[in-house]
């Protein structure tokens, strides 16, 4: 392991820098196989097609960092969108102010709910938060899918029409989800890496005792992380059907799996006391490339998942091995 | 008027209980300004409980009494209100962020304090530096603290506390993982932080620490200051009879005779055996040996001299190269550990956390993990006989407290080291061998200790002992064997007064044999 910083490149730099080449050999070999995968439109599908859970992912990294777990960000964002749309539909056709701007509000804070109450029965409770959140994913899961009385709301489109939004021709809306995207990720990546706060984060997931015995009130700050982790999720679910115009019955399935790759892809340590939201966002790009890329190329749906696990097995392999030479 | 006094630190009339439990019965500490108070306490005398009051771990309002710091009444929610008032307490454990660099552990506190503000590593690295270099602390800032020794750790929170610039610290057993170079800095450092004003409570069972460093002490016992004494006026067989409540003459049993005629179990005949770190190669001299029934046998020598690996070979734990092991006479051939103890071995490791007990489950179960196939019938545990089987080894080493189904975690360290004494007798091996068996023990548990031992190999059985304490290897060993340098230097009888004898042959070269 690195023992003079001042030496060449950090390691850190240079596990930043073999991710990057190793995207970039990824596309590369797609793009090969079929040229239209480096088009404009092609991108942008690829990166709309990880921005929801990239969303919910930014700061499931921060708690993860800390050393907890939250399983039910997919089923959060699912019930957490529901409710946002059946709020905006309901104001349908009344004379009152149900915009999907209002919608995207709710979502958030009917996420940040979601992850207090995670809070309370992981902290509180005692309850392993790995546990505590299975539990949350299946009653908010369920919660989701019969609130609605099993049922896709229609008529979210029509309340911006309502509002005089025309939502294909603005830029900004079309590309409201990217954006969201970047900027939670820009202020994810500051908080970890920037702030006095990230290091307390690292510190709770490095060592609890450690930090306690420094000041640090470890369960305050795990329920404030617990909260902006639901809080994500919850947007991501809003901002989901926001940008489809509907609620959709998929919303949030497989969302926690593609998370959790994505952040240990990332270099972030399962137990806690590493994080990386940039790692993320690499983990975030190479999985989407890859499953785009399978589409682009051609392969049978059924290999892509298995392609998916394999590389990300490979990802994680390589990781290891690196680990152990330096 | 503002209020100040002669004490930095008052503890006036601490109480705290836990359910029925009394840990803490109206304790009285002062500590005068810019002195080092020396606290000695066995653990189970309620030292940890103090402890946590003072960091304000337990908070105001979950024990009884009054901490006053500079004459004013402190009133501690918390840890961080701990900080506040200036005290700072480095634990025992050596608890750390292994993720972090060492400056990121060191600012922690204050980092913790302003969560919003940016975070620069040029900066960072250059205060730490700073600081470091001020008080000639041997740290590397930008190193990952999980890089570091044992040692480096325990600096490094000592680091952190100092960084505080506290009015009271606090060293709960500071040289615990420490040794001789490591030490005398330590202590340098500790009388520099006095020179600047700087209050310390060092606490401690290792007397000449004590002795070299305090310039009073106080002695906690079931609950109470039971002694106080200044510098001048200390008396180390006082102080020794204060702290275990009894006579130093009882500390070491006497021991019984090995008559000629006492069997050979155990004859070791050139043996030669594998240097765990270099496979293939020895790792000392031939070497040769006999123990006789009812002996107990010392291995003596200096950390690195390759004892912990000869009792290792002979459990199956490591590879025998070369020679011959006989057992009552028969030469055997142990390959596995579950050879060794079928041939009657028993051993106890020095590093009882992370090889010694099941940390989750509590006293019974540990006693009875080893002899478990011998409790069931039809492969059906019989709680009633596991119960009474462990319970005879509850009272024969007092262990307190005398309950079988307290988890083990909350045991003091003394206490958990019989019970692991306790995991090994009963499975009642012929050949016990025990390696540094009091190591972080506090007193008290020590006598008990040794007493078990003692009726151990009075009732038959034969010990081979290792341990670093040389008083303890002189007074319960019948005889000693020495290694040095890679080989056996040869062998003295046991006794306190063979003490320079011992450290003359264990010094012999300065060649370690295990590297």
């Amino acid at each position: 392991m690195k023992v003079n910083n001042k030496r060449g490149l950090s390691e850190d730099f240079r596990a930043s820098l073999l991710r990057v080449v190793f995207l970039i050999v990824v596309v590369g070999f797609f793009a090969v196989q079929n040229p239209a995968f480096v088009n404009g439109a092609s991108i942008l599908s690829v990166i709309q097609g990880m921005v929801f859970v990239g969303i919910a992912a930014v700061f499931l990294t921060l708690l993860i960092t800390s050393g907890e777990f939250d399983i039910s960000v997919g089923a959060n964002a699912a019930l957490a969108g529901t409710i946002a749309a059946q709020y905006v539909v309901a104001g349908e056709g009344v004379e009152d102010d149900r915009s999907p701007w209002t919608g995207l509000l709710i979502g958030a804070v009917v996420g940040t709910i979601i992850g207090l109450i995670n809070a309370l029965i992981v902290l509180v409770g005692n309850v392993p938060s790995f546990i505590a959140t299975i539990a949350m994913l299946f009653i908010a899961k369920s919660l989701a899918t019969y609130l609605p009385g099993g049922k896709p709301i229609p008529g979210y489109r029509d309340s911006w029409e309502a509002e005089g939004i025309g939502f294909r021709d603005s830029f900004f809306l079309s590309n409201f989800s990217i954006i969201t995207l970047t900027l939670i990720i820009i202020l994810g990546h500051i908080v970890l890496k920037r702030t006095h706060f990230g290091v307390v984060i690292a510190s709770i997931g490095s060592n609890k005792e450690a930090a306690r015995t420094s000041g640090t009130q470890v369960k305050r700050v795990k329920t404030i992380l617990f909260a902006l982790t639901g809080a994500g999720a919850g947007l991501a679910g809003a901002v989901s059907v926001f940008h489809f115009g509907s609620i959709y019955f998929s919303l949030g399935q497989g969302w926690e799996l593609t998370a959790i790759a994505a952040i240990v892809l990332g270099g972030t340590s399962l137990f806690g006391g590493k994080g990386s939201v940039l790692g993320l966002l690499f983990g975030l790009a190479l999985m989407q490339t890859i499953a785009s890329g399978m589409v682009a190329v051609g392969i049978d749906p059924w290999w892509q998942t298995v392609v998916t696990g394999g590389i990300v097995l490979a990802t994680l392999v390589v990781e290891q091995l690196r680990r152990k030479v330096s | 008027m503002i209020n100040t006094s002669d004490y930095a630190l008052e503890m006036a009339g601490i109480g705290k209980s836990f359910g029925s439990t009394v840990a803490l019965s109206a304790v009285d500490l002062r500590v005068k300004k810019g002195t080092i108070h020396g606290l000695i306490g066995q653990n189970g005398a309620g030292k940890s409980t103090l402890m946590k009051i003072l960091s304000g771990l337990y908070p105001s309002g979950t024990f009884s009494g009054q901490i006053i710091i500079d004459g004013k009444v402190v009133e501690l929610t918390s840890t961080l209100d701990a900080q506040d008032v200036g005290i700072s307490i480095v634990p025992q454990e050596t608890t750390v962020a292994n993720t972090l660099t060492v400056a990121e552990n060191i600012l922690l506190p204050e980092m913790s304090r302003s969560p919003l503000k940016p975070y620069s590593k040029a900066k960072v690295l250059s205060r730490v530096t700073e600081f470091l270099n001020s008080y000639n602390i041997p740290l590397v800032p930008d190193k990952l603290a999980a890089e570091l020794t044992l040692a480096e750790k325990q600096i490094l929170m000592i680091a952190r506390a100092i960084y505080l610039e506290p009015q009271v610290l606090v060293l709960d057993e500071p040289t615990s993982s420490l040794t001789g170079d490591e030490i005398k800095n330590l202590f340098s450092v500790t009388r520099t932080l006095k020179s600047l004003g700087i209050t310390i409570v060092f606490i401690t069972h290792k007397m000449d620490e004590i002795i070299e460093l305090c310039d009073l002490v106080s002695i906690l016992r079931d609950g109470k200051i039971v002694f106080e004494v200044s510098r001048n006026e200390f008396k180390v067989d006082e102080l020794i009879s204060q702290m275990i409540g009894r006579d130093l003459g009882d500390l070491y049993p006497v021991q019984q005779e090995v008559s000629e005629d006492a069997p050979v179990v155990l004859k070791v005949v050139d043996l030669v055996i594998e240097n765990p770190r270099k496979i293939g190669e020895p790792l000392l001299k031939p070497f040769s040996f006999e123990l006789r029934k009812g002996e107990i046998l010392g291995i003596g020598g200096l950390v690195g001299s390759g004892r912990t690996e000869i009792l290792k070979s002979l459990f199956g734990h490591y590879k025998i190269m070369g020679g011959e092991v006989q057992v009552n006479g028969n030469q055997i051939k142990s390959r596995s550990v579950t050879d060794s103890i079928s041939h009657g071995f028993g051993y106890i490791t020095e590093d009882r956390k992370a090889e010694g007990l099941f940390f989750n489950l509590a006293i019974k179960q540990n006693f009875t993990a080893s002899i478990i196939e011998s409790l069931t019938k039809l492969s059906l545990l019989q709680k009633t006989v596991e119960k009474s089987r462990a319970r005879v080894y509850l009272e024969r080493l007092q262990v307190k407290p005398q309950n079988l189904d307290v988890p083990i975690s909350s045991l003091s360290g003394g206490n958990q080291q019989k019970v692991v004494l306790g995991k090994s007798l009963i499975t009642g091996p012929k050949i016990l061998m025990l390696d540094e068996p009091t190591k972080g023990v506090d007193i008290a548990s020590k006598a008990e200790i040794y007493k078990t031992i003692s009726e151990y190999a009075k009732d038959g059985y034969s010990v081979i002992l290792i341990s670093s304490e040389f008083p303890e290897l002189l007074a319960l060993s019948h005889r000693v064997i020495v290694f040095s340098g890679g080989r056996n230097v040869g062998e003295i009888s046991g006794g306190l007064e063979n003490e320079k004898k011992l450290m003359l042959m264990a010094i012999g070269t300065t060649e370690k044999a295990s590297n």
